[in-house]
């Protein structure tokens, strides 16, 4: 059979982001796999260095739409584990509302696009339609549908009141329906269970060696969860169980995505309730010393690891962040080796890759 | 069967989802961080707010004759993040609602936010000077004196006031001791 190489990308492969992929295939089979990154690199790193530690936090917000609230609270956090600061009671709880929300969000755009890559239009609508609610959550207490811009250095920007937690405890439940009826769909529908049971394997011991984050180590097997593993803002006071699935395809990766995402509807619950009153933020601006120091958080795609370096002026010495996009490609090669043409931009969804965080 | 039957089904009885902007009503929530505006009675002059600026759309350029502080917002560079309205210690700037800001090519330059904070006049030597906390201060006293006094003069006779207080201050305390 003749063997020959295609491009894949750097268009419109799965989602929108520009990604190229020279995939060597014999038949309709794929035998290899190169990957190419670096076409939307904007040197935002180098933009942190000229930019002070208020505005890089929402620099860091723009790094990306979809965890754009998980950059700027690891970015906080590792500005506050420097300066030694320690947060409010209250900012912990709402710091974790605020991530929750990006959570569920972001899980559900990214199953969303996996009905729409296997021609499933009509789920894909429906999913959308279902995560409107989540965006008027945003829109509703953030003020925004895509950057919440709630966190600063030391706390968090905004604070819920009466007519607010109505609201949100309104919204939240109309969520909690149509999450487990779509929950059912992926779980048991057949024309979607057809196109992504057995798909893209990753088998356990291949996602420990090559360090795998989030919702593809845990659709492995592998249990590893920030919040559960160092709990940062106020996961430690929340119940809340890490997802995880064996069959390590792409169908198990959906599921735990959309497990985290009902997951995230009942932590919102338990912070509203169990929210204490007080300040949102400390009542001085932040005192940056020379050092270093490193945050980590679990952004909706996993691990998120800052590196800071401060001198003491106004503005860091370097920023560094490491993306969960960045281990979780390499798995590619693994997932794709002999899958069929057809399967190639699902399985790429289903590491639910975000360029643009990656390259920056 | 197949579960997602009965929701599409469902989805076909209930229409549309989308709102039918712009040929019918919208909701914007009240906290939609909108078009931000400054109110110039209550701004400090501090430049907080254009220290945060992430986009730095913030200008301010003290007026040649020095009557006061000129405050500009380029909106088309407002990343509509809220540092400034957060950071503001005054509370002047505040983000509102109003996400109306489509605008003609022609006037990118001037849709701005514009305002002029007039400095206050010293009511000792008619000297101008930065704006006066005693709005947010007027209730309580720093030290011995009042504040909400020693912030309507300017800050040479501010010094001269308080130097004053304190050498009356220190005369009463050592004619106080020598009667006793």
């Amino acid at each position: 059979m003749a063997t020959y190489s295609i491009p894949v990308g750097p268009l419109h492969v799965a989602l929108e982001e520009p990604m190229y992929f020279r995939v060597d295939i014999e038949g309709e089979t794929v035998k290899g796999l190169e990957i190419s990154a670096g076409h939307v690199h904007r040197g935002m790193e180098s933009l942190a260095l000229q930019r002070n530690y208020f505005q890089n936090i929402t620099l860091t917000e723009r790094l990306c739409s979809l965890c754009s609230n998980s950059h700027p609270c690891t970015y906080c956090m590792a500005v506050e584990n420097l300066a030694g600061i320690d947060i409010p009671e209250r900012a912990r709880y709402l710091r974790v509302m605020a991530d929750e929300i990006k959570r569920l969000a972001s899980n559900l755009f990214n199953v969303g696009i996996m009905a729409h890559t296997i021609g499933f239009n009509s789920l894909f609508m429906h999913v959308m339609e279902v995560r409107e609610l989540a965006q008027d959550i945003k829109e509703g207490v953030y003020g925004n549908r895509m950057d919440l811009a709630a966190n600063c250095i030391g706390g968090v920007k905004y604070d819920i009141d009466d007519e607010i937690e109505s609201f949100l405890r309104t919204q939240l439940k109309e969520l909690k329906r149509p999450m487990d009826e779509l929950y059912r769909t992926y779980e048991k529908d057949p024309l979607v269970t057809a196109r992504t049971k057995g798909i893209g394997i990753l088998p356990e011991k291949d996602a420990i060696r090559l360090g795998v984050v989030g919702p593809v180590a845990r659709g492995s097997g592998i249990a590893y969860d920030i919040r559960d593993k160092a709990p940062y803002s106020a996961y430690d006071q929340l119940s809340f169980t890490v997802q995880t699935e064996t069959e390590a395809d792409v169908r198990s990766r959906a599921l735990v995505r959309l497990r985290e995402a009902i997951d995230a509807i009942s932590l919102m619950e338990q912070c509203l309730d169990r929210m204490p009153k007080g300040p949102t933020v400390p009542d001085c601006l932040p005192d940056i010393p020379p050092g270093q120091s490193v945050a980590r958080s679990e952004a909706p795609r996993g691990e998120l690891i800052y590196y800071l370096k401060s001198d003491g002026t106004d503005r860091p010495q370097r920023l560094k962040w490491r993306v969960p996009t960045y281990m979780n490609w390499e798995a590619l090669h693994i997932m794709m080796n002999n899958c069929k043409i057809s399967d190639i931009p699902l399985i790429i969804n289903s590491i639910d890759p975000c360029i643009s965080c990656t390259e920056r | 069967m197949l579960p997602f039957l009965k929701i599409l089904v469902r989805n076909i009885i209930k229409g549309p989802a989308t709102e039918a902007f712009p040929f019918g009503e919208t909701y914007t929530p009240k906290r939609l961080r909108g078009r931000a505006e400054l109110d110039p009675s209550r701004c400090l002059t501090c430049g907080i707010c254009s220290h945060v600026c992430a986009g730095g759309a913030i200008a301010m350029t003290e007026s040649a004759d020095g009557r006061g502080m000129e405050f500009r917002l380029w909106h088309n560079t407002c990343t509509f993040c809220g540092l400034c309205e957060h950071y503001c210690p005054a509370n002047a700037i505040t983000m509102t609602n109003d996400w109306h800001l489509s605008h003609e090519q022609s006037e990118k330059y001037t849709c701005c936010e514009v305002q002029f904070v007039e400095y206050p006049v010293c009511e000792k030597c008619g000297e101008r000077m930065l704006p006066r906390l005693h709005q947010r201060l007027s209730k309580g006293l720093v030290g011995s004196v009042s504040t909400a006094e020693i912030m309507r003069i300017c800050p040479d006779c501010r010094r001269l006031t308080s130097a004053m207080h304190q050498i009356k201050s220190k005369v009463s305390l050592t004619a106080g001791r020598s009667n006793s």
